[in-house]
């Protein structure tokens, strides 16, 4: 298996392209071409820079979801973590709101780091469930998942918390250099991400866990908590995406996302060639603009038809389970 | 008699007895026989789906496109008789519409089969997938017209009773289905190659295989089963609910897979049984009508339930790791 050789080396780069980094590249490329082609509106700049905008939230929590399912795991609760992540910095920021008169700018850190330390706590949970405790992921994050939402709930009495100071809406509204901020965001952790799983020791011990355990423990690799830090990242992954969120809609509300975020992520993953022991950062970008490419065309497309967001639903369940059926296609060729 | 009480179903029940006891000092108006019928009549439907859920996770699988299934099936069978100006009974939608369920779980169990996907991926594209098309190409409002043999369905019990808060109340006519329902589940698990084949799927999949059980036609089975299950209950709340929604159930697959694993199924051991399942269901309806009783707001539910879920997936785990015998993923299968 060559593909298992590289990011062995620390410091070694890598030149050959890899079949899946090619193969979705051309699928993007090919897209939006043909979007392009048969709608005037979707090569425009503003529609560009609305992809830009609306895609890292998702790309965050894809690559969330990819690194849990790089251990065998799988983080369901991760919409349910950025919403609570965001609803907590959100509600810390509202109260603390008078003593930052003046100072606006440092709330903004402060939502970073309540945000982020929230993410940090729920992935703990996680990984005490699906690493120490040894739950199965599936259902420990079944569980965590109706947990958040639950305090979520509470927390809000079900209702949507708004009115933060303007200042938190320039990450979600603003461009730097003409590159919207969230996707700033989203490049520089997916630059960070592919860093540490490609050429960190973390990275290399988080492969060995994922392909196989057994081998991993007798090298001295201890699977638990390698399984606590890769979840306590990714709930740090599905916070960043909260504050996003939370800054692009000036709002939260326990329930956003949670019809097919969820879904998404898992598409996003799998689709950008995830499965226990291999992860790959560039792939799970892409995937998540061929997502964003999709979306965006097809909304143009059936503009004006009604119940259309209806239909999209329809066709993520079977643009998944088509991807399911390539991906087995695929993995059994080289495996062959 | 030592064996029933070690058992996980009687842990089960004394948390059930304890919890109804608690909640009935605080508020007397709880022990009364209209709140026990009213909680007997709530568990039905999702008994009856906890049943198929059962025998899914019992397999070490994880299915939550029932939800979607049950939705699917009753609301299509709905305005499928509706259009034909149907204006019989109940029988005809039960017929119907498990046809479209068994329909539904073979499709799933073909895409499962043929491509060796994991259940749980597919059922997640399964359930937004049954939710899109019942709104985008069925219908997008609920549906309000019960043929007349539908009407008054709701209130069709066994046993009355006269309620001073309720009004007359009592034990409704659909357990009868729910007590066929779980013997044929029981007779299936303990009887059956089938049954037994799903345990042995549950506890190692490689192993049942050089058993020589068939476990492609276990999973045909299994999600036939559950997709058949699923659309009885979908039936069944629609009558009681003299509505029929595109959307029903949308997000209570956590609350009935929580209560089948509170009852004891297990997706790491081929553990489960239908005692449990029904057991687990009452509880989850205990405690969500109890925190009512107890005047503890409606938003608290979810947490509670979320925090009781991971007290009982935890307990087997951690009973397994000290027996030594924990997997390190237990998703995965065996390395």
């Amino acid at each position: 298996m060559a593909e298992q050789k590289r990011g062995k080396f620390p410091g070694g780069f890598r030149f050959n392209i890899e079949d899946r980094v090619l193969l979705l590249s051309v699928v993007l490329i090919i897209l939006v071409i043909f979007f392009g082609a048969i709608e005037d509106r979707f090569l425009t700049g503003s529609s560009i820079r609305s992809m830009a905008f609306q895609c890292p939230e998702i790309g965050l929590m894809g690559l969330g979801m990819a690194i849990a399912m790089m251990i065998d795991g799988i983080n369901l609760s991760i919409n349910d973590t950025a919403n609570l992540s965001a609803l907590i910095a959100g509600l810390s920021i509202v109260k603390l709101a008078p003593f930052f008169a003046g100072h606006e700018f440092l709330s903004i850190v402060i939502v970073f780091l309540v945000a982020i330390a929230t993410g940090a706590a729920c992935g703990a949970l996680n990984g005490l469930l699906a690493g120490y405790i040894g739950a199965p992921p599936i259902l420990a994050t079944l569980a965590t998942l109706t947990l958040y939402r639950g305090i979520s709930v509470v927390i809000t009495g079900g209702k949507t918390l708004t009115g933060f100071p303007k200042e938190l809406s320039i990450i979600g509204h603003q461009v730097v250099m003409g590159i919207p901020i969230p996707f700033v965001i989203f490049l520089i952790v997916g630059i960070l991400m592919y860093f540490v799983l490609e050429y960190t020791t973390f990275g290399f011990k988080v492969r060995m866990s994922g392909t196989n355990p057994t081998a991993a423990k007798f090298s001295g690799i201890d699977n638990r908590s390698i399984a606590m830090k890769v979840y306590i990242l990714s709930g740090i992954l599905g916070a960043i995406a909260g504050i996003i969120v939370m800054s692009r809609t000036n709002s939260v509300a326990y329930e956003y996302g949670t019809r097919t975020y969820i879904l998404l992520t898992l598409l996003i993953s799998v689709l950008g060639g995830t499965s226990p022991g291999f992860g790959n950062v560039v792939g799970v970008i892409l995937a998540t603009f061929i997502l964003q490419v999709l979306s965006t065309g097809f909304h143009m497309l059936l503009l004006g038809v009604r119940g259309s967001s209806f239909f999209k639903d329809f066709s993520w369940g079977v643009l998944f389970i088509a991807i399911l059926i390539i991906d087995h296609f695929m993995r059994r060729e080289k495996s062959i | 008699m030592k064996k029933l009480l070690n058992s996980h179903e009687f842990v089960v029940f004394l948390i059930l007895m304890i919890i109804s006891i608690v909640i009935g000092f605080r508020n007397p108006l709880f022990f009364s026989a209209s709140t026990l019928f009213d909680i007997v009549r709530g568990s039905i439907v999702y008994c009856i789906m906890g049943l198929g859920v059962l025998m899914v996770l019992i397999s070490g699988n994880v299915d939550i496109s029932f939800v979607a299934i049950a939705a699917m099936t009753s609301y299509s069978t709905h305005m499928l008789l509706l259009g034909l100006g149907y204006n019989g009974g109940i029988g005809l939608y039960l017929v119907v519409s498990i046809v479209f369920g068994l329909l539904a779980g073979l499709l799933m169990a073909f895409i499962v089969n043929q491509f060796d996907l994991p259940i749980f991926y597919v059922s997640l594209g399964y359930q937004t997938l049954w939710y899109g098309f019942n709104l985008f190409f069925i219908g997008r409002a609920m549906n309000f017209n019960l043929p007349e043999g539908l009407v008054g369905y709701y209130s069709r019990f066994l046993i009355k009773v006269k309620d001073p808060v309720a009004g007359e109340t009592g034990l409704h006519v659909s357990v009868v289905y729910l007590l066929i329902i779980a013997i044929f589940v029981w007779w299936l698990l303990k009887y059956t190659t089938f049954g037994r084949g799903l345990y042995a799927m549950g506890g190692n999949r490689e192993v049942a295989i050089r058993a020589g059980f068939n476990v492609k036609r276990i999973t045909y089975l299994m999600l036939a089963l559950s997709g058949a299950l699923a659309a009885v209950a979908g039936v069944i709340q629609g009558a009681y609910s003299r509505s029929f929604n595109p959307v029903l159930f949308m997000g209570q697959d956590l609350d009935v897979i929580a209560a089948v694993v509170i009852g004891g199924a297990a997706i790491t051991g081929g553990r489960g049984s239908v005692v449990g399942t029904i057991l687990g269901v009452l509880l989850i309806q205990v405690l969500n009508r109890g925190l009512i009783f107890l005047g503890v707001s409606a938003e608290w539910q979810k947490m509670v339930v979320g925090l009781v879920l991971i007290i009982f997936i935890s307990i087997p785990a951690i009973a397994e790791q000290r027996q030594g015998r924990l997997k390190y993923f237990p998703m995965g299968k065996e390395k």
